[in-house]
């Protein structure tokens, strides 16, 4: 600790992410980045057409995942706040969807709103107490919602089924569309999630952007130069929150059942885990990390039930230790290798 | 009134585990500035060595000193492997790294011992005191005494021997400590390895009452935050008095507060930590540092 | 006879140099003043002897090896630290603080006779024994910090910036003091200091430090009598 130069090192081994690249390499990279969207775009839309419906269901998981980790990045990975309970608003979305299903008949389209609002205000209603201070409370805080939560879903049986959850009918297909349901739940997801990530892409360039940029690599230096750092932390955990309520409410429409089993802690833990080893502050880390929280467990648990816990424990200090910015850091240093090459 | 003080009696002692998972807490944050979010899973770990020692048939107590020893050896060892070389880093990265710890501890557990849980043997005998109406269960009573024998022994290594006064010196201002000739790194070790002791003690006194299994310590972690978070995250003796007064906070909750039940408890950490963030930030014991320059 | 060697001293911060080669010799027994500028490297050299930073060069100290070496091993070797902000353990005891600077000694009668010779050259800190360091106002800290040091019966005792803070009837009081113990105690001293007055008026030689070079050494008298020294860090002309 007293030897500056160690503790330097130690620092450049795991800060966040690295500085955006300068402009004329920004223009370059950007065209790159379309066309890979481009290509993206393609694949994503051809995908459930050649898979079986069980993949495209897998798929469709990944991107639910994917949305909310999107929050999660923008919390963690831009803004440098830990939450310990993304799960808990991704459950808060998905109940929200589901109860206005099941009780009040709500036209699916419509719980998407209520649910991304209603996880948004209670962001802001904990942001605010917990963003005062030092962002260890946060964690803490976060971490003790996600535990209160479960037993608080079963408490309210009449409105959340208790124990037993909700079973809800998934949203059908319109028959002009010519899709399977697991097509139109795929595209309906793949919609949503496009429009995330630009909303996520469009934030991240604005003020709010900068902001916190400022606040996640000097807090000290981004309060000096005005930034509201309070404001700004508070509105981006909402912000991140909203995220996480969107992709619960996804949840509900892919699986049609929620119960409070399925947000335990350990979905926060796994979401945290899917984000660090996916890649912080960058945007494919998301979609990276949703692959990860998708297939890993499932893949793990061939070996033994302890396995997946194992892995993700292993892989999250080990990325912090060699690559903080995760797989997509490591994707994005390959990459750039191969047009040196030409 | 005898079921109040019964109910404060079981509140004290449910508190008086909290109160020694948050002294370990609070004995790393001291030292490093990390808050340990496996600490309990380290609690944990210890208590199925504990409980293989007994399994093989040694008898309570000396399996005890056994273990923490182990924990000892162990909390010295993580500290140097894998904590070391994120020393210094910012907030964020020690948090992962302490979270991906306790993924890690927690998984290896089921692993080793599967995740049936496993019957625990009560080191205290079965009977109960009656006073004035109450009962106080001799397990209560042994917790209490246990937590209260922690907390003298780390009084006097802190306040009475050479190590402890290097210790709260490297807690204070490391960069002078090692210019006073303390080596700091042995000293974070040290740290590190005193906290998972002071936890194993917390796992053994809550498996008895919990049964073993590897997400054992899940619920009390969030306890013993509130705990620390009560009494300051910077003051043993904070993280103490928190410990119990949560304990009594949630046992009261349950009990009076008809809405809560025994089920929404688990509420009272949350209420509790809000509640010092929004009123007294530095806990009822933390030091809001006021120094002259 | 020399005690402290410093050759070819090179050390800074991360990629920054700051200093560029620095030698310098100290006699046993010898106070030896580091004057220059802000930011020309004084601290740093300081901080290089006691192993707070990581330096190329030798330092030799009575003839045994300290390069490289972390400051715990230093504070072994009989090197004392007393840091710019005087370190202080703010929320431990006074008594406390006196008691860590003879960490690397064992306990005994000769550790508890160094107290009491401690009290002797600061009084004032044996009224405040069980006081938290942290309440002492500045002169008491910087006191008590030259205390702490003196606790390890150093070999080398190295003062950053005493007076930095301090009212100057502190200031000189201290200086006095500083004076007296390398008298009694044949400790040897490096001072860093801005007042250049005080520190030439017990120095036996110094140095000026400019841009991490030795630009002017000499002794004491020599060094007060130069006109460059006298425009920039006396504020008079000779």
């Amino acid at each position: 600790m007293s030897n500056p130069t160690e503790t330097d090192a130690a620092q450049e081994r795991t800060a966040a992410p690295p500085t955006p690249p300068r402009p004329a390499e920004w223009w370059r990279s950007a065209r790159r980045q379309w066309a890979a969207a481009a290509v993206l775009a393609a694949a994503a839309c051809y995908a459930p057409f050649q898979l079986v419906p069980f993949h495209v269901f897998q798929l469709t998981m990944v991107l639910v995942y994917a949305v909310a980790l999107l929050g999660l990045n923008l919390l963690v990975g831009h803004a440098g706040q830990i939450s310990l309970g993304h799960g808990a608003f991704f459950a808060v979305g998905a109940y929200t969807a589901a109860i206005l299903f099941d009780r009040w008949a709500l036209p699916y389209p419509l719980t998407l709103p209520v649910a991304a609002g209603a996880a948004f205000l209670l962001g802001l209603a904990f942001g605010v107490p917990a963003m005062r201070l030092r962002g260890l409370y946060l964690a803490l805080v976060t971490l003790a919602i996600a535990i209160f939560l479960v037993p608080l879903l079963k408490r309210f049986e009449e409105l959340t089924g208790g124990s037993m959850g909700l079973t809800l009918a998934k949203p059908a297909p319109p028959a002009w569309s010519g899709l399977a349901e697991d097509q139109w739940l795929y595209f309906l997801t793949l919609v949503v999630a496009v429009a995330a990530f630009l909303l996520c892409v469009g934030l991240l360039r604005s003020r709010v952007g900068r902001a916190l940029h400022a606040i996640r690599d000097n807090e000290g230096a981004a309060e000096v130069m005005g930034v509201r750092l309070s404001v700004h932390k508070t509105l981006a955990f909402a912000w991140s929150a909203m995220f996480a309520g969107t992709a619960g409410c996804l949840y509900t429409w892919v699986i049609g059942f929620v119960s409070p089993d399925s947000f335990t802690v350990n979905l926060s833990i796994t979401l945290l885990a899917g984000l660090v080893v996916g890649g912080l502050g960058s945007l494919s880390g998301p979609v990276l990390g949703g692959l990860f929280v998708m297939f890993v467990p499932g893949i793990a648990q061939d070996i033994n039930d302890a396995a997946p816990g194992v892995i993700f424990g292993l892989l999250i200090i080990a990325v912090m230790y060699v690559a903080p910015t995760g797989l997509a850091g490591l994707a994005g240093r390959l990459l750039r290798k191969i047009p040196r090459k030409e | 009134m005898a079921g109040f003080l019964q109910q404060l009696v079981q509140g004290l002692g449910a508190g008086a585990v909290y109160a020694s998972l948050a002294l370990a807490l609070v004995l790393i944050y001291q030292f490093t500035g990390i808050v340990n979010f496996a600490q309990g899973e380290l609690a944990m770990f210890s208590t199925y060595i504990a409980w293989q020692l007994t399994a093989a048939g040694l008898p309570f107590w000396p399996a005890l000193v056994l273990t923490l020893a182990v924990s000892f050896a162990g909390g010295m060892l993580i500290e140097r492997v894998i904590i070391r070389p994120v020393e210094g880093a910012p907030e964020l990265t020690l948090v992962i790294v302490t979270v991906g710890l306790f993924i890690f501890v927690n998984a290896a557990a089921g692993w080793i011992w599967t995740f049936l849980i496993k019957d625990f043997p009560n080191p205290f005998p079965a009977g109960a005191l009656e006073a004035g109406g109450i009962s106080i269960g001799l397990s209560t009573l042994g917790v209490l005494a246990v937590v209260g024998v922690v907390m003298g022994l780390l009084y006097l290594l802190f306040r009475h021997t050479k190590i402890g006064l290097g210790m709260r010196a490297v807690a204070a201002n490391p960069e002078s400590a090692r210019l006073v000739g303390i080596r700091v790194g042995w000293t974070l070790a040290l740290g590190w390895g005193l906290a998972s002791t002071v936890g194993a003690v917390s796992g053994v006194l809550v498996a008895p009452l919990l049964f073993l299994e590897p997400n054992m310590m899940g619920g009390v972690l969030i306890y013993a935050f509130a705990a620390a978070t009560l009494g300051g995250f910077d003051s043993p003796v904070g993280a103490v008095v928190g410990g119990l007064i949560v304990g009594v906070a949630e046992t009261l909750a349950g009990a009076y507060v008809g809405f809560i039940g025994s089920d929404l408890k688990v509420g009272v950490p949350l209420v509790i930590i809000l509640g010092v963030l929004l009123l007294r930030p530095q806990g009822l014991f933390g030091r809001a540092v006021v120094e002259r320059a | 006879m020399t005690h402290l060697v410093v050759k070819d001293l090179t050390a800074g911060y991360g990629d920054a140099r700051v200093l560029h080669g620095v030698g310098l010799t100290v006699g046993e027994g010898e106070i030896c003043a580091i004057l220059g500028p802000n930011g020309a490297g004084k601290t740093t050299l300081l901080r290089a002897l006691s192993g707070m930073i990581r330096a190329r060069g030798t330092v030799t100290l009575g003839g045994a090896d300290l390069t490289g070496h972390p400051p715990d091993t230093l504070a072994r070797q009989g090197v004392a630290h007393v840091p710019e902000g005087r370190g202080t353990f703010m929320p431990l005891t006074v008594e406390e603080n006196l008691r860590l600077g003879a960490y690397v000694r064992r306990r005994g009668p000769e550790l508890e006779a160094d107290l009491d010779r401690i009290h002797g050259y600061f009084p004032v800190l044996k009224t405040r024994l069980k006081q938290a360091a942290g309440s002492l106002s500045g002169g008491e800290q910087q006191m008590l910090a030259i205390g702490r040091a003196l606790m390890s019966r150093p070999r080398l005792l190295l003062l950053d910036e005493p007076s930095l803070g301090l009212a100057p009837l502190v200031t000189r009081e201290l200086f006095r003091i500083v004076q007296a113990i390398n008298a009694e105690e044949r400790t040897t001293v490096v001072v860093v200091e801005q007042n250049a007055h005080l520190a030439l008026g017990i120095a036996q030689q110094a140095h000026v430090l400019e841009t991490g070079r030795i630009v002017l050494s000499g002794t004491a008298e020599e060094i007060r009598a130069d006109e460059q020294v006298a425009q920039s860090y006396l504020g008079y002309r000779v």
